[in-house]
């Protein structure tokens, strides 16, 4: 929960809060991503935030490009960009392209994961990849509605622990946890609640000391990067996007900008 | 006109279309390829079977070069004077060797053909026994921007779908320390690390009994008229001719050995098993694809609906029921019950 | 710095070669293992077993050998009935309002303020006119089909349809998700070509909108209705009259699908051959539709959209139209001049001068075919008190009227056959060409899928002519 004790800044959890502003999206503070397996409601989550009207198909990959819109919620404009549909970030497809190079670049406050609640095992390994990119996220727990009717239940604070994201339960369809869901994001974009994601844990040995030791090399170049692990795999894939990125500089950019939002944050503490 | 003269006239126009456009067969696209740059093409493939010579050890002569690409001796004989005044072969006085331009041209060469080989395993659908062919094509006529972009596509891999380094932009190229099959003991695990691809009549033996890189097989018996060995649960018989034409490298007693595998297509209706891995012949794209879907070993799987004539089939996997073909479900290995 | 960069580059290359080929499963697979672990600890009751065995139930019978196809046929069957039927009322309704009501009372307003007899005639009898019999032709029927196709979607039958008749085609080289893409084709190419975005394997893809066109699609129903009963139903007793010329039509249709089937293995055996294949299909759960949210998107995301789409290719048309019915060199309209020049040609596929030219210059549409057929008739072979002048499209009530017209204009029972082949197998409308230079991004597919069905018209035309002239006599 917040911590912030100045009640102008606080969060008033309620939905009268949220103003949908469609597509008009200028003088934005924060920039959310919404990433998910296809056929997740994702798109559903995007047009209930953002008072939009995507078609929302029973179909895998109906979302094809990106999608923006926006909204404001605790007087905080934010710019809500609906990304392609995907299994998986390491598969170079063009929408798996899209989505990446997004999340890396793009550089999202917060990027909400939609996963579907009755399919959560197969749904993670899209929840993984996405945490060893970016710091900051949100799970949204879509579709509780049909688990509770397959009578599945989930423990979401063990969810919560294992992955170090808010994890918040939903059925966008039904608009159901959705205020739970932007009142996790305005934290996590505003910073009271820091992320410590996943990162993996079960490489075979072989790859592991591999990526370590890569690892280390990157860190050493950029120190401040929050997603060196994953870079280091990527070069170990001979990725040449990633490649281009140390050449011109791209990388050293995300470094530069988590390092001032950093010391934003601690002058923040301060005061 | 009388409509049965019409009707003849109209196929004839029609055939005489068809051989037209037809593609890789027909009129347009032989006039195309009889465009190429043939003078610049022999240069390259000359270059390339001296490489050959030398890397295996040989002595190439105007002989052997005029046999390798397919003209006479005395065009041979020319060919290489004409190299010779390049400065990209040094003439010796029983045989011919690269100079070190010639050597970088060659492994230039060899860089865009093996690179694209890769390509077309990992990007495109064409057929095994076909790479060797559009690659021997296509090297002649990529820039090196064009090359550069796409190694970078895909990934700059060290070696070619049938093991070969492919030489660096730099014109490096890497050692290698694979042994022939033959030269394993009986009962020794290895995996498969490179697949000649010439002589076509062998490698095209070797494609049909489905032997591919990365498998990992144990040699069961060797004879002087045989060598068995079992991969993937099944036995291959090889005459040694064949057999020679595959390289291995052996593989730590601790790595796990596929064996006994039954594969995904044959589990029925209702039945369970669980993924022990994906064949190496399922490559780029496919193998990615079935990989994010959750066909990794380790994953339970059903088999849920059939279809009719059971291809598809749908199966239950990490909670999301997903429908694959029986090309594909041939190509998954499962544990056995 | 920059040292510092290359030399990290150069070491993962090294060590890339360490890790080996292999690196991209292993990291997948420890990425699943971790997913494992998480999923076991956080889900504390797997669910009851019941729920998800009812989904299993309903699909082994709606994917079952016996029970399957039938069940897709039924729907299918349904949902066209339905559009058809449906689409009637309001398509009259539509027409009687813009072409009927408003556009005598736009010629009014122009006489009354006294504008300019071109002008009057380009902008309210070309531009004007092609948009709303577009409106009202395409309107009616898409507001129905698309809607009732994307419930199906959204309930996640759909998919069910593809596992089922994936079987066959895998053996035309295609995937079994063309056969939605086709459905949808019926009710519209262009949408029909949008759809085959849900093939996310290249070849496939392709091959879906290439042949898209094969399926006959809602603009060209009227046509072959109008013609088949014309010139089908007339060649038999009268008794059979309805049924043999409905015979014709479906008959024309399933021709459609065989020709979208044969080109699709044509294609995946020989221009296609090497483009990358990879085979997935999911079964989502089903879920209850929303329906009003559904009929606002689809009405919004399909409809508006594609009518949209085709509005802005049917102004310029119906300027065009206009222009060659009333542009004349030496006293002759460029329209005559056109048809007197390509008759031969027209007359040697068992066709005429008037059909080319109308389906040239129709390209936005095939709704506005059979009216654009009727004008140029009526003004090349210069009847006088039918149709509303030169270059204005009309089309008739009754149908002994039009056959009139058509039977003056030299049509017989082999024009209305290969009119009704070559509205098959013609060119897609410029909607359609548009949106697979959209969807494909290349100039070669769009090319392709444009001139490929025109080449096979011509051919089965050409064919088809001469083998009734031999057996005619």
């Amino acid at each position: 929960m917040s911590t912030n004790h100045d009640c102008n800044n606080c969060p008033v959890h309620n939905l009268a809060n949220l103003k949908k502003l469609g597509v008009n999206m200028e003088n934005f503070d924060y920039v959310v991503a919404l990433a998910g397996n296809p056929n997740t409601g994702k798109s559903t989550v995007f047009n209930y935030l953002t008072g939009l009207r995507q078609h929302t198909g029973n179909w895998p990959g109906k979302t094809v490009g990106r999608a923006e819109g926006g909204f404001e919620f605790s007087n905080n404009k934010f710019k809500l960009i609906d990304l392609p549909g995907t299994y998986s970030l390491l598969s170079t497809s063009t929408d798996e392209e899209i989505a990446r190079d997004f999340i890396l670049f793009g550089q999202p406050d917060v990027t909400i994961i939609v996963v579907d609640a009755s399919r959560l095992e197969r749904n993670l390994n899209l929840v993984l990849q996405v945490l060893e990119i970016t710091e900051r996220a949100v799970l949204c727990l879509n579709l509780m509605d049909e688990a509770r009717r397959h009578e599945i239940e989930i423990d979401v604070r063990s969810l919560e622990r294992d992955l170090g994201i808010p994890v918040v339960p939903a059925a966008a369809r039904q608009g159901e946890g959705m205020n739970d869901l932007l009142s996790k994001v305005h934290e996590v974009a505003t910073g009271s609640y820091v992320c410590k994601p996943h990162r993996m844990t079960s490489e075979s040995k072989a790859i592991k000391k591999s990526i370590e030791e890569l690892t280390k090399k990157v860190v050493d170049i950029y120190p401040d990067l929050p997603n060196a692990r994953w870079v280091a795999m990527r070069l170990l894939e001979g990725d040449q996007r990633i490649i281009n990125a140390i050449r011109n500089n791209e990388l050293e950019e995300l470094n530069k900008i988590e390092n001032a939002e950093v010391q934003n944050e601690q002058v923040g503490e301060v005061a | 006109m009388s409509p049965l003269l019409g009707i003849i006239i109209g196929l004839i126009v029609t055939a005489v279309l068809v051989y037209l456009v037809y593609p890789q067969k027909g009129f347009l696209d032989k006039w195309s390829k009889g465009k190429r740059d043939k003078k610049k093409e022999l240069i390259e493939d000359a270059l390339k079977h001296i490489y050959d010579c030398e890397y295996k050890g040989i002595k190439c002569t105007v002989h052997s070069v005029g046999g390798n690409l397919s003209i006479s001796n005395d065009d041979a004989a020319n060919l290489l004077s004409n190299l010779e005044k390049m400065g990209l072969i040094i003439s010796e006085p029983e045989f011919v060797k690269l100079s070190a331009g010639g050597k970088s041209y060659a492994l230039k060469v060899i860089r865009v053909h093996r690179l694209w080989e890769k390509y077309l395993a990992d990007h495109t659908s064409i057929s095994e026994e076909k790479w060797h062919h559009y690659a021997e094509i296509k090297e002649h006529d990529l820039s090196p921007s064009e090359v550069d972009e796409l190694a970078a596509k895909l990934g700059n891999p060290f070696y070619d779908p049938h093991g070969d380094p492919i030489p660096t932009a730099d014109g490096e190229i890497l050692d290698d320390n694979s042994i022939p099959l033959t030269s394993l003991a009986s009962g020794e695990f290895a995996v498969i690390t490179h697949i000649e691809d010439e002589p076509d009549a062998i490698y095209s033996q070797i494609v049909a009994i489905n032997l591919h890189r990365g498998q990992q097989i144990q040699l069961a018996e060797k004879n002087e008229k045989r060598i068995k060995l079992i991969a993937e649960g099944d036995e291959y018989v090889l005459a040694p001719i064949i057999a020679n034409n595959i390289a291995v490298t052996k593989i730590d007693e601790e790595e796990e050995i596929q064996s006994d595998f039954k594969t995904l297509s044959s589990l029925k209706q209702g039945e369970e098993g669980v993924i022990a891995g994906i064949s190496k012949a399922v490559r780029g794209r496919q193998r990615r694809r079935l990989m994010d879907l959750g066909i990794v070993p380790g994953s339970k799987v059903t088999a849920e609906l059939f279809s009719i004539g059971s291809d598809p089939v749908a199966y239950l996997v990490r909670g999301a029921t997903v429908a694959l073909r029986r090309n594909q479900t041939d190509q998954i290995f499962i544990k056995g019950d | 710095m920059e040292n510092k960069k290359e030399a990290l580059i150069a070491e993962s290359n090294v060590m890339r070669l360490k890790v080996g080929e292999n690196f991209h499963d292993h990291l997948i697979e420890s990425i699943y293992e971790d997913a494992e672990k998480i999923a076991s600890r956080a889900i504390v009751k797997k669910g009851k077993t019941s729920t998800f065995n009812l989904e299993r139930n309903i699909d082994k019978i709606v994917t079952s050998r016996w029970f399957g196809l039938p069940l897709m046929f039924l729907i299918l069957a349904v949902v066209f009935w339905l559009t058809i039927e449906g689409a009637n009322v309001p398509s009259g309704m539509l027409a009687s309002l813009f072409l009927d009501t408003i556009h005598p009372w736009l010629k009014g307003l122009a006489a009354s303020i006294g504008m300019v007899w071109w002008l009057d005639g380009l902008l309210i009898d070309g531009a004007y006119l092609a948009m709303a019999w577009v409106i009202s032709v395409m309107l009616p029927p898409m507001a129905i089909f698309f809607p009732m196709f994307t419930l199906l979607e959204d309930l996640g039958y759909l998919p069910r349809v593809a596992f089922n008749m994936d079987n066959l085609f895998k053996r035309a080289g295609a995937h079994g998700k063309q056969a939605l893409t086709m459905s949808m084709g019926f009710g519209c190419n262009a949408a029909g070509v949008i759809a085959a975005r849900i093939i996310d394997s290249p070849r496939e893809r392709l091959i879906a909108i290439i042949t898209n066109n094969f399926a006959l699609c809602n603009g060209r129903w009227p046509t072959q209705i109008i013609i088949a009963s014309i010139f089908i139903g007339s060649a038999v007793p009268a008794h059979l009259a309805g049924l043999v010329s409905a015979g014709a039509v479906v008959f024309i249709a399933v021709l459609g699908i065989l020709f979208s089937l044969a080109v699709s293995w044509g294609l995946s055996k020989t221009v296609l051959k090497g483009e990358a294949s990879t085979f997935s299909l999911e079964l989502p759960p089903y879920r209850p539709p929303r329906i009003l949210q559904t009929l606002y998107t689809s009405l919004i995301d399909r409809t508006i959209f594609v009518l949209w789409r085709a509005i802005v290719f049917a102004i310029p048309a119906g300027l065009v139209i206009w222009l060659v019915g009333n542009v004349t060199i030496n006293d002759i309209s460029l329209a005559e001049h056109f048809i007197n020049f390509s008759n031969p040609l027209g007359l040697l596929l068992g066709l005429n001068g008037v059909i080319l030219l109308a389906y040239i210059i129709a390209i936005p549409a095939n709704e506005i075919v059979i009216p654009t057929i009727l004008m140029l008739t009526v003004m090349s072979v210069g009847m006088t008190g039918v149709g509303e002048g030169a270059g204005v499209m009309f089309e008739l009530d009754s149908i002994s009227d039009t056959a009139n017209i058509l039977q003056s204009g030299g049509w017989t029972l082999l024009t209305g056959m290969n009119l009704m082949l070559f509205s098959l197998l013609h060119n897609p409308c410029s909607t359609t060409i548009y949106t697979i230079y959209k969807e494909t991004g290349s100039w070669k597919w769009t090319i392709v899928s444009t001139i490929l069905p025109v080449i096979l018209g011509v051919i089965v035309c050409y064919f088809t002519a001469q083998v009734y002239l031999l057996v005619t006599g």
